[in-house]
């Protein structure tokens, strides 16, 4: 069980500690850590999730310039660890609109209430957010208005949360809202690697189904595809029952409140993609030559919107100078250049070009960028998932039903 | 770098407030609000209460102003109340007896008509942690427990464990697991229940030691009532407790296959929960419950395929590079399993190294007759990519699958394209792997040594990288005309090379290059000796000298001796054993995994879980039907041996070196059963300390070495066997738990034995007819495991139980006797011994 959380900043400086166990971790583990990260090479987002120091077992999870580092002593599942520090980052984020060093210092009461609440004695209790939100109350706009007319500035709710008595964990029991509507959304992420000849090498999409809902009592919701087969690998949200989906692929749930992922998947052995990117590269006596060409290859039938192609030039390089007939080009201090498209015109299929300087003694370019494509789609999940009806039962009045759809680009990779 | 987080108040960083002088006035500023009920004061309170806080965190030591803040801490207010609680548990145990001071409103806090502050109150006061304020703890504890609030029980029920954590005494005086297991079983929470679970699991974990009933009440959490009662509820837990529950069942025994198949299928949606840790608790379960059952075994494989894909692509890449150390441990154990998976391994260019690292080695591990083309293109892409290190790994694995047997033929081709690829790390990898496989596979030198006769040295830098082409061009030298010649100037630069490997490889490569080409070499040889000589490395000295020597007394025969006909190499020793990674198994699901070391080998004594040996034996298949491969069998018997082992640290001087070296090296005695220091080392570590067999162990273990068969003289068999014995499976895990080994020692079985133990069923049957019986058995070829017992025919019935692996390629057998009479046990060993060695004869 973990005996001992600490936020460190991408510095190393100790931001917040906090101890669950009588076993107290005293601070040194923390310079011990940050020895080992600068022995690494300094960047904390390369160092393994999981280490051993002298004393301790160290889990360690770095987001937005936040180390979070768990100490223990004894075995665990690593999962458990690591999935538990990856709640307690999205909880903080979740509650104070970010993460950053700032708003953990500005907040750090918040921290510690959630991290009570959150874990007692090294084994984690509560993680859902919404039960967290009920017992603390986020920092936002509103309370820090209210606090201000009222003169009243505790973030901390009077009373229990009912959920935590209620035998839906996810769900208080008795919501009255002045809002009546459901929304359901289909984002999915196209997974796709190119090898240098163009041919695919695989390609997939990882999807998730978000609901937000907002409706009073318990309602209780069906919602059925058109296409279930074509789903694997489900992964659902605990209000999901299991045996409708075994036996008519439905799912039928009882919703949290607010926002949430339903459920995640994967399509796989996909054929159609919907952007090529063609690089071409020839070394000539020291120089690089470089092409690249982008345009639509499968017309998913809605624009394409916000492209992008990042690519990181080889360290082999001197310099270089790329233009494009379309959208702007940036080459970043690490080498990283992207070029943002943003639509493809009409007229005209965007290109890139230029010419890369090898360092002396050089005669041609041994290692190859890969490009790094990223783009939207609005209105349509490209995997062709289709939401057949929701149906909405145990609601006093027929609700606002909402229906959306978005793509876009996750590990889309060309090789060159 | 980091600001040292060393005690602040001795040297505080100059961009922080300098300790003293704020924290007086800070005190001085509590003090004044302290009595005051004006209007604002909550609010001036809150604002010191944080700077107060502010300070703690960032490592100012503020417990001067305990006192004050105690005074300030009577309030309704609970924001105010929260940050009280955190400092008082903050500083409460360096100062005790000002934590008295906190009592009161804590305790006061307790009664508070509020829930939450109930709770909040009680957390705060279990969390003192100050060992003489344990009687203020009992009644409020007490009055959790039965609290009306859930929340109140929750924290209550977790207070418990903090309180026998303090003073374990007190705990179990005050009667409080009793009410926690009444609690568990009745609480309509489950976050209740999960806590007293939680709580009940560790504390009789550590009692179990101390005490027969702790140890039978840990027993009674694994009972099929309790077990079943709490996974019918599973869904009402949450996702962490559901964690906790499916460790709970992994330990669970099954009555029978029944009972196994309804546990699967209520857990079965398990596998599709959002939480990654719910998932491998479950594959865990899976995989235990099914230990036994071939073909189930594999279904379940077959089952947790997707959800672990699954896991391994969503995610953040701290959770895949978790996920994926445990598909590696899968995939050595059934590689087939994701063979056509493996485009899931593929890396992405923006995973973070730890992760593409782990995947090149399941790329590998995968790796069979129909994906190596694919898998290798692939691979052979990454050799150009821009992370070197990733480079390396590549080409390093590519070599691995060459090595693997799989389509060598175009991997060669692949290697060689490398080798022109005129990188220097690409070239330093790749020459290395040129190296291995022209070991294994001599029929391809003409084709590799025609591109590696093109590489300049000069290009070649790395250690390991050089070594490697030294030694091609002193084993090829005759294929390669120019050979000499390099090692010639490699000769001359002898005094810059830095690293001794490569300065023995050119003493070598320029002997055999001697005896191929002598006029050519004569030159370089003699140069290469004579620097040789002057070395300072010991080593190389060494072998100079000794090569000097050699071909003063005859050259011929130092041509034997350097340039023998060489045997290509069909096995390259592998790095880990199978028992590491059977033992790793064992313990899927936690950190091992992810350190590819059993937990004995980096946990802290202390921290080791209690040695429970009545679980493993559950496992093993109960009755006389053979059982396909159970890898537990052999775990038991490590656990048997490690923890007899830490006894004898602890207890036993006379035999203290010995047994601490056999604890320190646990992965040999098992493997390599050759080597007399080995099988010394074993016996003393198995061997109960207060038995003096010690040396006739050692003379018998000589013995066997001499070929001496130890059969040839049993003891008079005096002893008289019940023919009909019987002990049912239950009565035999409880008396080997309790037992000590009164014999273990090794003895060979005949060649002819051997040959008839195809099934572990055999054995049991010759065994039946010298009355001894088997009550389980199992394992696969090489090596099998029973466990036998038998009874003493006339007087009170005494009981021998045996423990005994065969391991059919080196003849052997180990034997563990344990007696409930262990004077009897040497007359017993007689009897065991004679008829093992029968066995097959007739």
């Amino acid at each position: 069980m973990l005996q001992c959380i600490f936020f460190l900043s991408d510095s190393g400086e100790v931001m917040l500690e906090k101890q669950m166990t009588g076993h107290r971790v005293d601070r040194s583990i923390c310079a011990w850590f940050w020895d080992y990260v600068l022995s690494q090479g300094g960047d904390p987002s390369k160092i393994l999730p999981v280490i051993a120091s002298p004393t301790h077992y160290l889990f360690q999870l770095f987001r937005d310039g936040i180390i979070f580092l768990a100490c223990t002593q004894v075995e665990m599942p690593p999962l458990m660890g690591i999935e538990f520090l990856c709640r307690v980052a999205d909880v903080l984020t979740d509650y104070l609109g970010g993460l950053n060093e700032d708003l953990i210092k500005d907040n750090f009461i918040i921290v510690y209430e959630l991290l009570d609440e959150m874990m007692d004695n090294g084994f984690p209790l509560t993680t859902e957010p919404n039960i967290l939100r009920e017992m603390i109350t986020p920092p936002n706009i509103v309370s820090k208005m209210l606090s201000v007319v009222t003169g009243k500035n505790s973030n901390v709710s009077t009373r229990l949360p009912d959920a935590t008595a209620s035998c839906i964990p996810w769900r208080k029991t008795n919501m009255k809202h002045a809002s009546n509507e459901v929304y359901v959304n289909l984002v999915e992420e196209i997974d796709a690697v190119f090898s240098r000849d163009g041919a695919l090498v695989k390609c997939e999409i990882y999807g998730e189904v978000q609901v937000d809902s907002h409706l009073p009592g318990l309602p209780d919701l069906t919602l059925s595809f058109s296409n279930p087969s074509i789903l694997n690998d489900m992964r659902f949200h605990p209000c999901v029952r299991f045996r409708p989906w075994e036996s008519d692929q439905i799912l039928s749930f009882v919703p949290p409140d607010g926002e949430f992922k339903l459920m995640t998947y994967r399509v796989k052995k996909l054929k159609s993609t919907p952007i090529y990117v063609k690089p071409q590269l020839t070394s000539d006596t020291g120089n690089c030559h470089i092409n690249v060409l982008v345009g639509v290859r499968n017309d998913p039938g809605k624009t394409i919107d916000s492209i992008t192609v990042q690519f990181q030039l080889p360290f082999c390089v001197a310099s270089a100078n790329l233009t494009s007939n379309h959208g702007t080009v940036n080459i970043l201090a690490d080498k990283t250049c992207s070029w943002s498209i943003g639509q493809i015109p009409k007229d005209k299929s965007p290109s890139l070009s230029g010419n890369l300087v090898l360092e002396t003694g050089l005669d041609r370019l041994h290692v190859f960028p890969v490009f790094q494509v990223g783009f939207k789609i609005m209105g349509v999940a490209l995997s062709g998932l289709q939401i057949h009806k929701l149906d909405i039962k145990n609601a006093p009045s027929q609700p606002y039903k909402g229906f959306r759809a978005l793509t876009q680009a996750g590990e889309y990779e060309v090789r060159s | 770098m980091a600001p040292p987080p060393a005690p602040p108040q001795k040297s505080p960083s100059p961009s922080q407030p300098s300790g003293k002088s704020e924290v007086s006035d800070l005190k001085l500023q509590l003090r004044q609000l302290a009595g005051s009920r004006a209007p604002g004061a909550d609010d001036s309170k809150r604002d010191l209460f944080k700077r107060v806080i502010s300070y703690m965190t960032v490592g100012i030591d503020v417990s001067a102003a305990f006192s004050e803040m105690v005074m300030c801490s009577a309030t309704s207010d609970i924001v105010l109340k929260k940050m009280c609680y955190l400092y008082v548990g903050n500083y409460a145990r360096c100062h005790p007896d000002l934590a008295l001071l906190t009592i009161n409103f804590l305790q006061k806090d307790c009664h508070d008509e509020d829930p939450m502050i109930r709770g909040l109150a009680l957390r705060s006061l279990c969390s003192l942690r100050v060992p003489n304020l344990v009687e203020y703890l009992v009644a409020p504890l007490g009055a959790g427990l039965k609290d009306g609030s859930s929340y109140v029980r929750m924290v209550a029920a977790v207070g418990v464990l903090k309180l026998y954590h303090i003073s374990a005494a007190t705990c179990l005086d005050s009667d409080f697991p009793a009410v926690l297991k009444s609690l568990m079983l009745t609480d309509p929470d489950a976050q209740v229940v999960a806590n007293c679970l939680f709580v009940l699991q560790e504390i009789w974990n550590l009692e179990a030691n101390k005490s027969e009933e702790a140890s039978r009440e840990r027993e009674t959490l694994l009972s099929k009532k309790i077990v079943y009662y709490i996974l019918n509820r599973i869904k009402e837990f949450n996702e962490w407790a559901q964690c906790l529950v499916l460790e709970l069942v992994a330990k669970y025994i099954p009555s029978d296959t029944d009972d196994i198949f309804d546990i699967m299928n209520l857990l079965e949606d398990r596998l599709q929960h959002a939480n990654g840790a719910v998932v491998l608790a479950t594959i865990k379960v899976f995989l235990h419950l099914t230990m036994s059952m071939t073909d189930v075994h594999q279904q379940v494989y077959e089952r947790i395929k997707a959800p672990l894909l699954t896991l391994v692509g969503s995610g953040s890449s701290e959770q895949s590079y978790a996920v994926l150390s445990h598909l590696h441990l899968l995939v050595m154990r059934a590689p087939m399993l994701f063979s056509s998976d493996y485009k899931h391994f593929y890396c992405q260019f923006s995973d973070p190294s730890y992760v593409k690292k782990l995947k090149l080695e399941m790329l590998t591990a995968i790796a069979n007759e129909s994906n190596t083309y694919e898998i290798v293109t692939e691979l052979c892409e990454y050799a150009g990519n821009v992370d070197v290190p990733i480079a390396r790994e590549s080409i390093r694995a590519v070599g691995k699958i060459a090595l693997q047997q799989y389509d060598v033929n175009a991997i060669v081709d692949r290697l060689l394209q490398f080798l022109e690829m005129e990188k220097d790390y690409v070239t330093a990898e790749t020459l290395v792997l040129v190296k291995d496989l022209l070991r294994k596979y001599p029929q391809w030198s003409h084709d590799c040594i025609a591109v590696v006769g093109n590489i300049s040295s000069k290009n070649v830098q790395e250690p390991k990288a050089k070594a490697a082409l030294i030694w091609m061009l002193g084993e090829y030298s005759q294929d390669m005309p120019d050979a000499p010649y390099i090692l010639e100037s490699l000769i001359e630069n002898w005094d810059e090379e830095n690293a001794a490997e490569v300065r023995l490889h050119l003493l070598t490569a320029a002997m055999k290059c001697f005896f191929k080409r002598p006029p050519e070499t004569q030159k370089a040889l003699g140069a290469a000796l004579a620097a040789g000589l002057a070395d300072s490395h010991q080593d190389v000295h060494d072998r100079a000298l000794f090569y000097y020597r050699l071909l003063q007394y005859d050259v011929s025969v130092a041509e034997r001796v350097v340039n023998p006909p060489k045997q290509a190499v069909s096995v390259f020793a592998d790095t880990q054993s199978s028992e590491i990674k059977d033992r790793i198994f064992d313990e899927f699901n936690s950190l091992s995994v992810v350190y590819q070391k059993p937990s004995y080998m980096f946990t802290d004594k202390e921290h080791r879980e209690p040695f429970e040996f009545s679980e493993e034996i559950g496992n093993l298949s109960l009755g006389q039907e053979p059982v396909g491969n159970s890898p537990r069998y052999d775990e038991s018997d490590k656990d048997l041996l490690l923890s007899t082992s830490e006894r004898e640290e602890n207890g036993g001087p006379s035999t203290n070196g010995p047994a601490a070296s056999g604890y320190s090296a646990p992965t040999d005695y098992n493997s390599s059963l050759v080597s007399l220091s080995s099988q010394t080392q074993s016996e003393t570590a198995i061997s109960d300390p207060g038995m003096p067999k010690y040396t006739s162990q050692m003379t018998l273990a000589i013995d066997d070495l001499l070929g001496l068969s130890v059969s040839a003289a049993p003891a008079p068999p005096s002893l008289k066997l019940n023919p009909k014995a019987a002990l049912d499976p239950g009565t035999f895990q409880r008396k080997w738990g309790q037992l000590a080994v009164s014999i273990s020692q090794d003895c060979s079985v005949s060649p002819q034995g051997i040959a008839a133990l195809t099934t572990p069923q055999a054995l049991i049957r010759h065994m039946q007819a010298s009355s001894i019986q088997c009550i389980a058995s199992g394992g696969q070829s090489p090596n099998f495991k029973f466990f036998f017992f038998a009874q003493k025919l006339d007087g009170p019935p005494l009981f021998f139980l045996v423990e005994c692996i065969v391991n059919t390629s080196s003849a052997k057998a180990q034997v563990k006797i344990k007696a409930d009479d262990a004077t009897a046990s040497e007359a017993f060993f007689g009897l065991f011994q004679s008829a093992l060695s029968k066995f097959g004869v007739l």
